[in-house]
């Protein structure tokens, strides 16, 4: 039977599992949504391209699933790469289809060209130009193969158009064989060495603390490392992309590390004397200072990304593995003990830097996020934009399953909240979805209320409106002596009367006066947008100083 | 840490930008490429990438893992002087006169060098040997008058206890 190559396309990414595409069209992705007319695949028309992506990758946090986007050559691809450079350094399993000029065109400026593989080259995992419709069911499962496997990450695939519109005789149920080479195993010798001594290192150690990072969320591993937790008596930290990996009320929960991260959990690690890193990568807003980073600590370092062993802090042993794997083979080989002596401390130190202290640094903001999360479903994602509106959420939202936060970490977006929100939705369509944005991020990608609007989302939004870019005004108010600059958005923009311009309800509370707004927003079956009135003065503390350590956290103005 | 040339070998798949995905890995990771030469092996579908760094100790580990990161790099590997052979071509243009043809003659009887291509005013030279002769040989034919030069980069190969 003779397909087109967008068929083709189409039934391979079926294989694939996939059931929702994100996209924008173009004449140069034409005869791919001609042939989605047929496809079981649903496509979501978002308003912007780099929302796609967003969406895609949104989807693909929340649901484990390798997320899609799709756009047109030239100006539809380049919307793009906000999104895929988001994606990269977060980890996200995503494919991103772009349309191509035909291939006689290529190279020759045409109308809506653009290099879009040498432009994502450094923000992909891998990418390819499909030249003959032959290739397409090959390349389709290899590219899903690689955005999964390993540290997962954005794949590309440029689609030319007259490869999508070429046809080719095939048989129904063909199956494609191809297979990408493993590169990780954990049956060698050494490795299991390695593991042994790690354990060694942990049974011997006095101040052993675990420290998770988003790895572990990608492998599936919450569980095995709960146990290792909790056969080790060991106290954990997290990064913020680790947040939520294993239960927050677990007493051995001391927070997040890093330049917004809890106190106890910096000092903790500070004195640390052994710290097991499983799938983080020490990143600059979580080290502070590397030098004075954990000085006491034998560093122990599980990823599966040999790029990321040693990368800004070396470690004195590491792992090259699957997590999931070396926590299931390690917990065996971890003594258990009662630490009294260090988990007391601990507790005296919790203690003293008092219990609900962390919830009074997040302020009035930090109070409603936490009356919002009492409203909502048990089963809901929060998703947070950035700026101080991320810092509140991630420190006020008591995360209860791994895929109950998604943040974007590592390239720090604004704008992703609201369009990955859209794309946790479509995944988990019955979970409660809630995004918290500022109103600076809200602006950047506002266009998506029509997307959520058309398609009726039920997703809640809300908007903490200070009329400044807050994070930056808190920035130069501390370290830039008050000098205020650039960051004044103003009020004129009535947000309520915007969203309902969308088709979507909405309300303005002050952040002190929740409750009414809060139960109108959970009561309503739709999409609703609340914005939240805050003072600009409200800042989020404590912070460390632009080079300063992890233990020079400051927990207000200084002197 | 000690800055010296170091030479990287790379395996890839011989498939169109994965020289530019190997290149730009140096790009990002700070490192100047000061030779590089390309060519399939024995396998037409996999090239050999050899490569000349001047960099720390440090690079290599980084750039190590860097690139095997990247999909199509089946391998890289570090050569070590002394535990593997080096060589590198040059080609040399040289304006001949009166004065300078014979010292451009005795300097290729010297250095084992050819000529392969010769007119009455002008040669090309071509010489072939470690990166240290070819400095030497370049500093012995400045002062004769060079007109441009073209090298290959250095090719290298481990000693057969490696995977090459």
């Amino acid at each position: 039977m003779e397909k087109t190559g967008a068929e083709i396309l189409l039934q391979a990414l079926k294989n694939e599992g996939v059931e929702i595409i994100f996209g924008y069209p173009g004449a140069n992705s034409l005869p791919i949504h001609d042939s989605l007319n047929e496809s079981p695949i649903k496509h979501y028309l978002v308003r912007h391209e780099q929302a796609a992506a967003h969406a895609a990758d949104g989807y693909a946090r929340a649901t484990g699933k390798v997320g899609v986007c799709m756009a047109t050559s030239g100006p539809g691809a380049t919307n793009l790469v906000t999104g895929i450079a988001t994606a990269y350094m977060d980890s996200t399993p995503m494919v991103v289809l772009t349309g191509q000029v035909t291939t006689e065109l290529l190279g020759s400026d045409a109308f809506q060209e653009t290099d879009i593989i040498g432009i994502t080259m450094p923000i992909t995992k891998h990418s390819y130009l499909i030249s003959d419709p032959d290739d397409i069911k090959t390349t389709i499962k290899q590219a899903f193969e690689i955005a999964r496997s390993g540290r997962p990450g954005p794949v590309l695939i440029d689609l030319p158009r007259d490869v999508m519109a070429a046809k080719r005789e095939q048989s129904e149920d063909e199956d494609s064989t191809a297979t990408v080479p493993e590169k990780q195993h954990l049956e060698s010798k050494k490795d299991k060495k390695q593991l042994q001594q790690i354990a060694n290192y942990m049974n011997m150690s006095e101040r052993p603390v675990i420290l998770i990072g988003g790895g572990v969320k990608l492998s599936q591993a919450c569980e095995e490392l709960a146990e290792l937790i909790e056969k080790g008596n060991i106290p954990f930290v997290s990064t913020m992309m680790g947040i939520g990996s294993v239960y927050a009320s677990n007493g051995f929960n001391l927070g997040f590390i890093g330049t917004h991260g809890n106190k106890l959990a910096n000092r903790i690690v500070h004195d640390s004397d052994f710290i097991l890193t499983v799938g983080a990568r020490f990143s600059d807003r979580s080290t502070s200072i590397v030098k004075e980073f954990a000085p006491l600590a034998t560093i122990a370092q599980i990823d599966i990304d040999p790029s990321s062993i040693s990368k800004v802090i070396k470690a004195d042993i590491s792992l090259v593995c699957d997590i999931c794997e070396a926590l299931a083979k390690l917990t065996p080989l971890v003594e258990s003990k009662e630490r009294s002596g260090w988990l007391g401390r601990i507790e005296k130190e919790r203690k003293a830097l008092g219990k609900d202290r962390a919830m009074k640094e997040c302020g009035p903001a930090g109070a409603f996020i936490r009356d919002v999360q009492t409203a909502m479903p048990d089963e809901t994602v929060a998703i947070t934009d950035v700026g101080l509106n991320q810092i509140w959420t991630v420190r006020s939202w008591e995360t209860k399953t791994p895929r109950g936060m998604i943040t974007p970490g590592g390239l720090g977006t604004m704008g992703f909240g609201l369009p990955a929100a859209m794309g946790v939705k479509v995944g988990m369509p019955d979970y409660g979805v809630v995004v918290f944005s500022g109103d600076g991020g809200f602006f950047m990608n506002i266009q998506e209320l029509a997307t959520i609007s058309y398609y009726n989302l039920p997703v809640k939004i809300v908007v903490f409106n200070n009329g400044h870019l807050g994070m930056i005004r808190q920035i130069q108010d501390l370290f830039y002596n008050a000098r205020f600059n650039d960051i004044e958005l103003g009020n004129k923009v009535d947000i309520v009367a915007v969203a309902n311009g969308f088709g979507i309800q909405a309300d303005r509370i002050s952040v002190e006066d929740s409750g009414v707004g809060i139960e109108k927003m959970c009561a309503s079956d739709g999409p609703f947008l609340l914005e939240v009135l805050v003072d600009p003065d409200t800042y989020v503390f404590p912070i460390i100083p632009p080079g300063r350590s992890n233990i020079d956290m400051i927990g207000g103005r200084q002197g | 840490m000690e800055m010296r040339e170091r030479i990287i070998a790379i395996l890839v798949n011989n498939k169109p930008g994965v020289l530019s995905r190997v290149t730009g890995v140096f790009g990002r990771l700070g490192y100047n490429i000061e030779s590089l030469c390309v060519a399939e092996t024995i396998s037409p579908e996999v090239s050999r990438i050899t490569s000349i760094t001047n960099a720390d100790s440090d690079f290599i580990e980084k750039v190590k893992k860097q690139l095997s990161r990247l999909v199509d790099v089946l391998d890289v590997i570090e050569l070590v002087p002394g535990q593997s052979a080096q060589r590198e071509m040059i080609l040399i243009g040289i304006d001949l006169d009166q004065k300078n043809r014979p010292e451009v003659i005795q300097c290729v009887g010297m250095f084992d060098c050819k000529i392969i291509s010769m007119r009455n005013d002008y040669c090309i030279i071509q010489a072939a040997g470690s990166r240290e002769e070819m400095g030497t040989i370049i500093n012995l034919l400045k002062p004769l008058g060079i007109d441009k030069i073209a090298r290959t980069g250095v090719v290298a190969l481990q000693q057969k206890d490696s995977e090459f």
